[in-house]
């Protein structure tokens, strides 16, 4: 069990904040940290690798990482840290940057193997793409068979077929080594795939946490169908009209009769919902 | 959307399916879903939505319909297109709308003041909001 209770202030874009956090996250968990940005997802993170300091507890089992007098350093919290902009050693190669952490050549060579990245252990690290570079910044991450591993939004730079390779590798991984796991994601499929517990901060606190299902699940009301867009046009065709909304990088349109167009102003943030009995699936 | 208040009056549970039953101006009214909110119980007062292009329009009907939803209705508007119809319907104190063809209009002679009923399938009803617990 890893017990977090800290308190810590900010100076965010937007003036002070209290970083205010109290949870409990449970042994091989595999915890999505989501949350507008500037909400504290990456100084929790920080805070538990001890990169940053905070008032309050850390505990994992019985090992007391922070309290009133003890700050343990960040070597020996037996964390792994993952960060987004991959932070290899650009003078090592790719085995190096393993090896570097722990002289284990079995351990290494194991990771590169699970990553399919065996055959480029002797490539310099920037001969690499941000794939490859991403997969041995976590496999490095894990060189040290970390208890905790954190990753920073370690996918976000990433095309969308080397993130779902990477998200099955990451999962492969979290089971093999059996690590208690806080992923900082603002993907819904990547958290739906890969956590089992959400927990969504706002201006430093806890605002929602849950089962991925419960927490991304936006229902209003009965409606099971439901997104968030923007409306960017109301059209007039016949005696209705046609509203056409952007949701994420697709636009749809929706047809709307004159009663229901008076209550929409183009510009505005829309919930578009139909009921699971409704959409086709192809 | 065309929205009624209504009361939870029953509900049917079976593997993640409910049907759950209304009661809105002494007209009931049955809506299929999938899980529903725990909020929702026996008692509860909610908002109904169904979208206007999924009520259909029946007059003088014989004969039997799985409509779970039939709504005896006034026409107190009627605005034709081109190709499509508004019209617009009572329910005791509830104002709803129905898109309809401009054809099925005209074939029913559908008049101001005509006495029909609006037809609504379980599945295309839903809760839209919750009222009063």
């Amino acid at each position: 069990m890893l017990s977090i209770n800290i308190n810590k202030t900010l100076h965010g874009s937007s003036g002070e904040m209290d970083l205010d956090i109290n949870i409990k996250i449970k042994e091989h968990d595999f915890v999505a940290l989501t949350g507008e940005s500037g909400s504290g997802k990456t100084t929790l993170l920080r805070t538990l690798a001890g990169l940053d300091d905070a008032k309050g507890k850390i505990l994992l089992g019985n090992d007391v990482w922070l309290d009133s007098k003890i700050n343990l350093a960040v070597q020996k919290r037996q964390i792994g840290f993952v960060f987004q902009d991959y932070a290899l050693f650009e003078n090592m190669n790719v085995e190096e940057n393993l090896l570097f952490i722990n002289k284990d050549k079995d351990l290494a060579s194991k990771l590169l193997n699970i990553t399919e990245l065996s055959a480029l252990k002797k490539r310099a690290v920037t001969t690499l793409s941000g794939g490859q570079k991403q997969r041995i910044s976590l496999c490095r991450a894990l060189m040290n068979r970390p208890k905790l591993l954190l990753m920073d939004e370690p996918l976000s730079a990433l095309d969308p077929k080397m993130r779902e390779k990477l998200q099955n590798e990451i999962l492969i991984l979290h089971k093999e080594f059996k690590t208690t796991t806080i992923m900082v994601s603002h993907d819904p499929s990547e958290i739906y795939k890969l956590s089992n517990r959400v927990i969504v901060l706002n201006k430093g606190k806890v605002i929602n946490d849950g089962s991925p299902k419960d927490v991304l699940l936006k229902t209003t009301g009965s409606a099971k169908f439901s997104f968030e867009g923007k409306l960017l046009e109301i059209i007039k065709a016949d005696v209705i009209y046609i509203a056409v909304i952007s949701i994420g990088q697709q636009i749809v349109e929706v047809a709307v009769s004159q009663e229901e167009m008076k209550n929409l102003t183009i510009g505005n943030t829309v919930n578009l919902s139909t009921k699971a009995f409704t959409p086709n699936i192809k | 959307m065309s929205y009624i208040t209504a009361k939870v009056t029953h509900i049917d549970t079976f593997e993640n399916i409910n049907i759950v039953q209304f009661i809105s101006n002494e007209h009931s009214l049955s809506m299929m879903s999938l899980s529903v909110s725990d909020k929702i119980n026996l008692g509860t007062k909610v908002r109904l939505a169904v979208k206007p292009t999924h009520i259909a329009i029946a007059k003088n009907i014989t004969g039997s319909l799985s409509y779970s939803n039939q709504l005896d209705s006034t026409i107190t508007d009627i605005q034709n297109g081109k190709l499509l119809s508004s019209v617009m319907l009572k329910c005791n104190d509830i104002d709803f709308e129905s898109i309809i063809t401009l054809n099925s209009s005209i074939r029913m002679n559908l008049k101001v003041g005509d006495n029909v009923i609006a037809l609504i399938k379980a599945s295309d009803l839903s809760i839209d909001e919750i009222i009063d617990v």
